[in-house]
């Protein structure tokens, strides 16, 4: 598939967090002030999937939060990549096999990019999200 | 041509009428600029509700009792008896009807 114009123009990204205890959500809001702006690259955060080529996803997934991943995935239009931010999304971190956790993002959605850390550094952030949007890229050119 | 000046301004079916219709065409213009990949009969097409389930859209209604649901709380006592007497039956709201209808118009033979 290749991808829509709207990938070249602007990256708009949606934030979900499926148990984060907060550090990566706080590191992903200071990736868009001033110091980082990453509205120059036309990335953005959107309020709804609907309107979203990534999904940025903190935390491990809570079993609250199974349901509620899958579906927002779902409601996010094709071609859409995922990006995992910090330790506990692409692990379960500290909260490996914890009582109310389902695992690591990979066992729900398929991610495109992994960004680890705890918590990453907004720079990390950006360049995962970049790296996600150039192996689309590269997805679409082979197809 | 058909025109109405009310006085505060000129009322036209015609001028209004040519506003309508280009409102529509802007509305069609903007409307093609979207995308129309999107997969149909998916959950791509359902309202984002923070990723809960959408429910069915008759309990999202607002009903007309939603309005004023404090004051049939406060007059329970009140609401509970009066609803007991709504049966349903036509023939019990016509006998309420008559029969209040005989009261009034024995308390207004008693006044005269």
């Amino acid at each position: 598939m290749a991808l829509p114009v709207s990938f070249k123009k602007a990256l708009w990204v949606f934030h979900v967090a499926t148990g984060s205890c907060n550090g990566c959500d706080i590191e992903i809001v200071a990736a868009l002030t001033p110091r980082y702006d990453t509205e120059r690259f036309g990335i953005m955060l959107t309020g709804t999937p609907r309107h979203a080529d990534v999904l940025l996803v903190t935390g491990p997934v809570t079993k609250p939060m199974l349901s509620r991943l899958k579906r927002i995935y779902d409601q996010t239009p094709d071609p859409k990549a995922v990006v995992v931010v910090g330790g506990c999304g692409s692990t379960g971190g500290v909260f490996y096999e914890s009582y109310n956790v389902v695992g690591p993002v990979d066992e729900v959605v398929p991610v495109a990019a992994y960004v680890v850390g705890c918590p990453p550094r907004p720079e990390a952030i950006i360049d995962g999200v970049v790296k996600a949007v150039a192996a689309l890229e590269q997805a679409g050119v082979s197809k | 041509m058909n025109a109405i000046n009310t006085g505060f301004g000129i009322w036209s079916p015609v001028v209004w009428t040519l506003l309508f219709l280009g409102i529509v065409l802007i509305g069609v213009a903007i409307r093609s600029l979207g995308r129309k990949d999107y997969k149909k009969d998916t959950d791509q097409t359902k309202a984002f509700l923070s990723g809960n389930e959408e429910p069915p859209a008759a309990e999202l209604h607002v009903r007309g009792d939603h309005v004023y649901w404090g004051m049939t709380k406060g007059f329970s006592a009140y609401y509970d008896r009066i609803r007991a007497w709504h049966t349903g039956i036509l023939s019990d709201y016509v006998g309420w009807f008559v029969g209040v209808l005989a009261i009034v118009f024995i308390v207004l033979a008693l006044l005269r």
